[in-house]
């Protein structure tokens, strides 16, 4: 073992010490004090149990979380088997459409639908217009909205877990099964299903993990029973009242322990259970079928419904961002070029700050990531698992813990949250996997020979790094970097916490100017702009990769 | 080809970063700096922004960089200041009425300061405090506190709009009123602030929660109760700051203002705070936001002005725009000469008891929500069954008994579990007595 290398995983060891470890540590010494006295104990833990009110929240939160993932499971299904086994014409846009949820900031969707699906909104007009109904019909403000939006959010990952299932299976089994006598439905549910279950559960985690994270969409709709809403609430509306914010801590701490506990639940689950087929020379496609005229219709119908109840968030936004009010008629009559004008004339500096905090923390993110690839795929050093770990653990945290956290360890001791900095230090450290996931699977489909060969030569370990495996990794490292820039560009639950005036991002500026200014407008501007730029660096993945589905999975469907 | 598609998106990323990390610190180059914390509306902040940069040019040749950091309603930006402690990273407390300016000059965080035209601002209103005698704060734009109705919704549901806060308990508004909780708005605070002054804590208490189970939803602040009321989610949005329709009414909403019989003014008010690191600056800002600019910049801005001089026909004349829909929001040419129904206001008991407050209103109404409204309609669905029964000559006076303890187990304890109870007994007894 070359000591270089020890060296290098030191080094990482160290930033993971003082980004990730320091201030989580913080953030669970936080949650038992005790207000009014310096004494610590598990008496807000106890207090958290014992309160109808928040075992009230983390029981709306599991009811909420189930519906999501019921939801976007019996959507999920047909379009995951549609996509992986029906050869259609036009599958590949209307595939990169359904995934589009995935890299489109969650609020961004909710704001869209508030303005088509709301009481006085498009659909409702319409209906009442040919009179289907006589009172407006709230669509969205309720438990029920939350299931919707949150699912329409989601279902990416599900359909993009399973579609990797059903193309990995091997055609043998399900023709086995079909001359065994099982019909096609019923082979369906027997065999291609239960084959399945190890991918869709890697997805079906995160789907079921997102209501323990996101606080914003039930707080912008009113419904803020939920667990990370408290959370936020007691945190950022009470900061003064330090009972009320270890309450806060204690709820962000358990919403943590929930989402790591089920995410290292279905990692250790998935991997028991991995099916391995024996047989030989499957195609990499995995089975494709050519779908009779009837199915092949109302394939494309579900395939269209699902496109524009997504394609609906950039249109409604597009359209209100062009427009200062918009509502009591079905489409705007007012259009303006104001809300443009004002964000790029007098508020520039939010897309400036975004740019900017995005683009350091990318920076830190190849820094770091490089390496850190390099040593877990290549190296023995100790430990290098429990850092692969560690840096795939930050997929399960909530942004609220991370934002939390860095506000309290680095305000006295180590004052960094003074400085801007601290921004894209955040952004970096929620962010990483997205980037390690891309370096770590190039890395392996990179042969070790090719390194071999170029050290035998003479080449010092850097200088082959430079010259021959980086210029080979470059493919999938640049979708990592696309992938980390878009997913660090729309991140709000983090931000929120340290932003200090002047500091405030694309996303904190969506936020203000909805919740509170009368801006909607604005809000709506911005939020196109970032939809635009998100495309425009989505487009040069899918040139790049030439594979929307892996691009906007942004890793390898482990 | 390859390479240059690999090249391109990577020069982007990167020039990008350089030119905004590059620009960022030249910015940071030799500026006159201003600081404001507090909850006052974007829109506002944004014409004095505008206002105040190009007076600072013109008078002193230099510019002026202004930040301005608005975490939330007032408790929330008191919050802040409290956490800055002695370090504040703002110079003015901007907006928000007496009650929020009386802590921090409790507190110790503002310091005196008389801006030049201080005397123009009346002390006093209908009984009500305008200005800080010690010069601590004043206020710039006052407001009454209001409810907002949604005319083309209520008109939809044929509904009359309601003129007092009683008119609201009536059973055709439940589902159709909004409003938030009080330790997310100033203005909600001053809202049941002004019903506890104005009826006793008791029955303050007891409208409080007959009220709540009017309601369709909590809103997560008053802003947030404006937008669902403009758009017509909900049609009645409770406790508003009077200029919000004015604004609402300037961006095409079909909403109006509702004044109340009962209310107050919020002196929405300005104060310099104590260890500012900017205060000279500070101190010209507040000299410029009394001047006869600064209040036409205020006015701008969607806020009334607070000078007694001002004619908003003389405005209008002279080409501020918001002259008139201020005049016509009004129905009058100031606002020092509108006439309202004020209440015996105690601003000390308000601030001292604010936090206790808004907790109790969170811990009893909030929070018990989805149990309040049962109870109280399985207590109104046993009156009348009661009533019916006594039309029908039938002996209910032990289930009335019970009944009338519900209501009070209700209404005064907040029982809500055993007014609950008291009703399902009641039953019993006007089924078996």
């Amino acid at each position: 073992m070359s000591r270089g290398n020890l060296f290098l995983a030191g080094l990482l060891w160290i930033v993971i010490a003082i980004l990730v470890i320091y201030p989580l540590s913080f953030l669970v010494i936080e949650s038992f004090k005790i207000s009014g006295s310096d004494n610590f104990g598990i008496s807000n833990y106890i207090e958290f149990f014992k309160d109808a009110y928040y075992l009230k929240t983390f029981a709306n939160t599991l009811a909420l979380s189930a519906a999501v993932l019921i939801t976007t499971t019996i959507f999920g299904v047909p379009l995951a088997y549609i996509l992986a086994r029906y050869r259609q014409r036009g599958k590949t846009i209307l595939t990169a459409l359904t995934l589009l949820p995935i890299v489109l900031p969650a609020f961004a969707g909710v704001f869209a639908f508030i303005i088509f699906f709301g009481k006085y909104g498009t659909l409702n007009l319409v209906l009442m217009e040919i009179g289907l109904i006589e009172k407006p019909v709230n669509f969205i403000y309720g438990f029920h909205g939350l299931v919707f939006i949150q699912s329409l959010h989601m279902l990416p990952f599900i359909v993009l877990s399973l579609s990797a299932g059903f193309t990995n299976i091997d055609p043998s089994f399900e023709e086995a099964a079909e001359v065994e006598g099982a019909s096609g439905f019923w082979r369906f549910i027997t065999v291609s299903l239960p084959l399945c279950a190890p991918t869709y559960l890697a997805g079906g985690v995160i789907v079921f993990l997102w209501p323990f994270t996101d606080w914003l969409t039930p707080l912008i709709l009113g419904q803020v029973d939920f667990l990370p809403s408290v959370a936020y609430i007691n945190i950022a509306y009470h900061f003064t009242d330090l009972h009320r914010k270890y309450m806060g801590i204690v709820a962000v701490v358990v919403s943590s322990v929930v989402c790591i506990f089920l995410f290292l639940l279905a990692r250790r689950w998935v991997e028991k259970r991995k099916y391995t087929g024996l047989s030989k020379g499957t195609t990499s496609e995995g089975r494709i079928i050519e779908p009779g005229p009837v199915m092949k219709i109302w394939a494309y119908i579900y395939m269209i419904f699902i496109a524009v109840l997504v394609l609906l968030i950039p249109i409604v936004l597009g359209l209100s961002s062009f427009s200062r009010r918009w509502v009591f008629e079905p489409l705007p009559t007012y259009w303006t070029l104001d809300n443009y004008r004002v964000i790029l004339t007098e508020t520039p500096l939010l897309i400036k700050n975004s740019f900017l905090f995005s683009g350091v923390a990318l920076a830190f993110g190849v820094i770091f990531g490089l390496p850190a690839a390099y040593i877990i795929v290549r190296t023995k050093v100790p430990g290098k698992n429990a850092l692969d770990f560690i840096i795939t653990l930050m997929l399960a945290f909530p942004g609220m813990a991370v934002g939390v956290s860095y506000l309290l360890a680095f305000w006295e001791n180590i004052p960094l949250a003074t400085h801007w900095i601290i921004m894209p230090l955040a952004l970096f450290a929620r962010r990483l996997p997205y980037f390690l996931r891309m370096a770590h699977s190039s890395y392996l489909q990179l042969d070790i020979s090719l390194e071999e060969a170029s050290e035998v030569s003479g080449a010092g370990k850097i200088r082959t790094f430079m010259s021959i495996s980086l210029p080979l990794l470059l493919k999938g490292v640049l979708v990592g970097v696309v992938m980390f820039f878009i997913m660090a560009f729309q991140e709000i639950s983090t931000a929120i916490f340290l932003y200090r005036g002047g500091w405030e991002t694309m996303p904190i500026g969506i936020y203000l100017n909805w919740h509170r200014g009368m801006e909607f407008g604005i809000a709506a501007a911005m939020a196109f702009l970032m939809i635009v730029i998100t495309f425009v660096l989505l487009l040069i993945i899918s040139r790049v990769s030439g594979n929307v589905l892996r691009a906007a999975w942004g890793s390898d469907n482990k | 080809m390859k390479r240059r598609i690999l090249s391109l998106p990577i020069i982007t990323v990167l020039s990008f970063t350089f030119l905004f990390l590059s620009s960022l610190t030249t910015n940071l180059a030799a500026q006159d700096k201003l600081g404001w914390v507090g909850p006052v509306y974007t829109e506002l902040s944004q014409s004095l922004t505008k206002g105040f940069t190009s007076y600072y040019k013109k008078k002193y040749g230099r510019s002026v960089d202004i930040t301005f950091i608005r975490p939330g309603g007032w408790p929330v930006c008191l919050d802040k200041v409290r956490a800055w402690g002695n370090k504040p990273d703002a110079d003015i407390f901007l907006g928000a009425g007496a009650p929020a300016h009386e802590l921090l000059k409790q507190e110790g965080r503002i310091v005196p300061y008389k801006p030049k035209d201080w005397d123009k601002v009346p002390a006093d209103w209908h009984g009500m405090k305008v200005k800080d005698a010690g010069h601590l704060w004043t206020c710039f734009a006052p407001w009454i506190v209001t409810n907002l109705y949604n005319q083309k919704v209520l008109k939809k549901l044929r509904l009359p709009a309601p003129k007092t806060w009683d008119d609201l308990l009536n059973p055709i508004y439940r589902g159709s009123v909004v409003h938030t909780l009080p330790y997310a708005s100033g203005t909600m605070h001053e809202a049941v602030e002004i019903l506890l002054q104005s009826r006793g804590e008791k029955e303050g208490w007891k409208y409080l929660r007959l009220l709540a189970a009017q309601l369709d939803r909590f809103s997560t602040g008053s802003t947030d109760t404006t937008h669902i009321t403009s758009r017509g989610e909900v049609p009645i949005g409770m406790a508003q700051p009077q200029m919000n329709a004015m604004v609402a009414r300037r961006d095409g909403y079909p909403v109006s203002d509702l004044l109340p019989d009962q209310t107050i003014l919020v002196p929405e008010a300005v104060a310099l705070l104590k260890n500012a690191p900017n205060e000279k600056v500070g101190k010209i800002f507040l000299d410029w936001l009394f001047s006869m600019d600064g209040q036409k910049h205020v006015l701008q801005g969607g806020y009334f002005a607070a000078r007694n001089d001002i004619s908003f026909a003389k405005w209008e004349k002279e080409g501020v725009t918001m002259a008139s829909h201020a005049k016509k929001a009004l129905g009058a040419d100031s606002f020092w000469s509108l006439d309202v129904g004020f209440i015996e206001y105690d601003l000390e008991l308000a601030a001292k008891r604010w936090d206790e407050v808004n907790r109790f209103y969170e811990y009893e109404i909030y929070r018990k929500w989805g149990k309040l409204k049962s109870s109280l309609y399985l207590i109104e669905e046993v009156e009348e069954e009661i009533r019916v029964a006594k039309s029908q000559k039938m002996s209910v006076g032990k289930a009335e008994k019970k009944i009338k303890e519900a209501r009070k187990l209700f209404e005064y304890d907040g029982d809500y579990a055993a007014a609950r109870l008291a009703a399902a007994k009641a039953r019993a007894l006007l089924v078996s007595p």
